[in-house]
């Protein structure tokens, strides 16, 4: 039986390569405005969000989308009023995760339920939650492609993108409004813990080897998508969690385009060195 | 050598600074400058690093507002400016260590954001401007090239391509100079010089290094524990090492 025979593993394929393609797109901007944690921390605020949802008898789903929300305004604010630095950011993240644990303990279904969230569960997706995770990609690539030229603006140079009549204060909201969506939307597969990593390390891959923004954009999704493939792949065969196993293989990604990078140059030097002698 | 005497559009105030005072909290920073730029002129700011040079330039464009005073930008008080197309800014070495490859085309293009809004494409004439800043900046052969892997003077001449890449009638250079080597800062004149005489837009550059672009400059003033002074051009270069 090959792991496609499995309808759970097409759920887990479908959703993971859907995430783990879309995230990178938006893991670009915030990595090129040096704000890599971001998604991290929206995670934690999302789990408070999944703690809520617990204790009122929600879907998850809104709880997360609702608190991701609000802390993306309140990020917004804090950032507005001078507040954005990192103290003032622990203690909206911190206070996420705290927030979650706390409401779970309290909900019917308890603390075990909620902590299924940090790490996700893609090999027990139902098609219903692979729509919703389809849809939120759908959206992502939607918002990236139509702001792609501005939102380069802001994410390069914010003081000349303003300058020149660019809205940044909208198109940061909007952006880090994406970031929860992609959060939110890679809870179930891959956990509000990893689904950041896939925001950051493909793209942290593909730089090491692409010349333009635009090619680490595509490379970096491509990038995500393969590592969901193979990771999915190492789950089945070798029994590993999934979630982990992919951030493990868009590591060695990294690891791969690191060295691809470093030996051309060795070589270059090399030679350098024996045409003068 | 001095440079030709250009032939210059001279008259309309672009920008007006009318009694401005800031200050960050209780520490001040600038106290009652009154200053113009008008069309067709190079004004050079010098001072020495922390004088406030840079936060008077931002007063100027609008991120900073003043504790007292007014500032007017083509004739509008600047927070109600909308037109800000006829702006290029250049902020001191941004980008220069960008965590992700841009290249030299992407940087440029970046600059059309604003003057397309947030949906819109670059029409064919945008993309004939992209080309045309490039050739003006002697930079179109490195339009693929990351703008992170460039000397510091050809990182230079490409972000003030993205900031001329809407035909603006300013151009603020903060620190035009830091960084460039001698080369570098001589093919960055050359191409300020036909900005200023072919182009007829008008100038402010800022720089603690009086070899800046002071010896370019039609006027040179100098900001000095707040205030703004008015020099002699040739002072500056009698200065200069």
């Amino acid at each position: 039986m090959t792991p496609l025979s499995y309808d759970f593993m097409q759920r887990a394929f479908v959703a993971c390569v859907l995430v783990c393609a879309a995230a990178p797109l938006v893991g670009a901007f915030v990595v090129q405005r040096r704000q890599s944690l971001i998604g991290d921390g929206i995670g934690h605020v999302a789990f408070a969000g999944v703690g809520l949802a617990f204790l009122v008898g929600v879907s998850p789903l809104l709880g997360a989308l609702a608190l991701t929300l609000v802390a993306v305004v309140a990020l917004q604010r804090l950032s507005r009023a001078g507040l954005g630095g990192d103290v003032a950011l622990a203690l909206v993240f911190y206070g996420g995760i705290s927030l979650g644990y706390l409401l779970s303990s309290r909900s019917d279904a308890g603390v075990g339920a909620v902590l299924g969230f940090l790490f996700g569960s893609a090999l027990d997706l139902t098609w219903g939650e692979v729509g919703v995770i389809a849809l939120l990609a759908g959206i992502v690539v939607a918002i990236v492609a139509l702001l792609y030229l501005p939102l380069v603006a802001i994410a390069f140079d914010e003081a000349a993108a303003r300058v020149s009549g660019v809205p940044t204060s909208g198109l940061t909201l909007a952006l880090t409004a994406v970031v929860g969506l992609v959060v939110v939307g890679g809870m179930y597969a891959l956990g509000l813990l990893l689904v950041a990593a896939m925001m950051v390390v493909p793209v942290a891959a593909a730089a090491q080897v692409a010349r333009s923004y635009r090619q680490t954009l595509l490379l970096a999704s491509a990038i995500g998508a393969l590592s969901a493939v193979v990771g999915l792949l190492l789950a089945f065969y070798a029994d590993t969690t999934p979630g982990a196993s992919i951030v493990v293989v868009a590591i060695g990604c990294y690891g791969v385009n690191a060295v691809l990078r470093a030996v051309p140059r060795r070589a270059i030097r090399t030679a350098t060195l024996e045409s003068r002698q | 050598m001095s440079a030709p005497e250009p032939q210059r559009r001279v008259g309309q105030t672009i920008l007006e600074w009318d009694h401005v005072t800031f200050g960050y909290g209780r520490t001040p920073v600038l106290r009652d400058v009154t200053l113009q730029l008008t069309s067709g002129e190079l004004l050079a700011v010098v001072g020495p690093n922390g004088s406030g040079k840079t936060t008077l330039v931002k007063l100027g464009l609008g991120l900073l507002h003043p504790t007292s005073g007014s500032v007017r930008l083509f004739g509008q008080p600047v927070e109600r400016f909308r037109d800000w197309g006829r702006v290029g800014y250049v902020p001191q070495r941004a980008g220069a260590d960008s965590p992700l490859p841009l290249s030299v085309l992407e940087v440029v293009r970046s600059g059309l954001a604003g003057h397309l809004g947030l949906v819109r494409r670059p029409t064919a004439a945008d993309r004939q401007r992209i080309e045309h800043v490039l050739e003006v900046m002697g930079i179109a052969e490195l339009r693929t090239a990351p703008v992170s892997q460039l000397s510091g003077g050809q990182q230079q001449r490409a972000l003030i391509a993205r900031a001329l890449v809407t035909a603006p009638q300013l151009l603020v250079l903060d620190e035009p100079t830091t960084g460039v080597d001698a080369a570098a800062r001589a093919a960055l004149r050359q191409s300020l010089e036909h900005l200023i005489r072919v182009e007829g837009v008008g100038v402010i550059s800022i720089s603690h290094d009086p070899e800046g672009f002071a010896d370019l400059a039609d006027r040179v003033v100098e900001v000095r524990a707040g205030r703004v002074v008015a020099r002699d051009r040739a002072d500056v270069e009698v200065r200069r090492p």
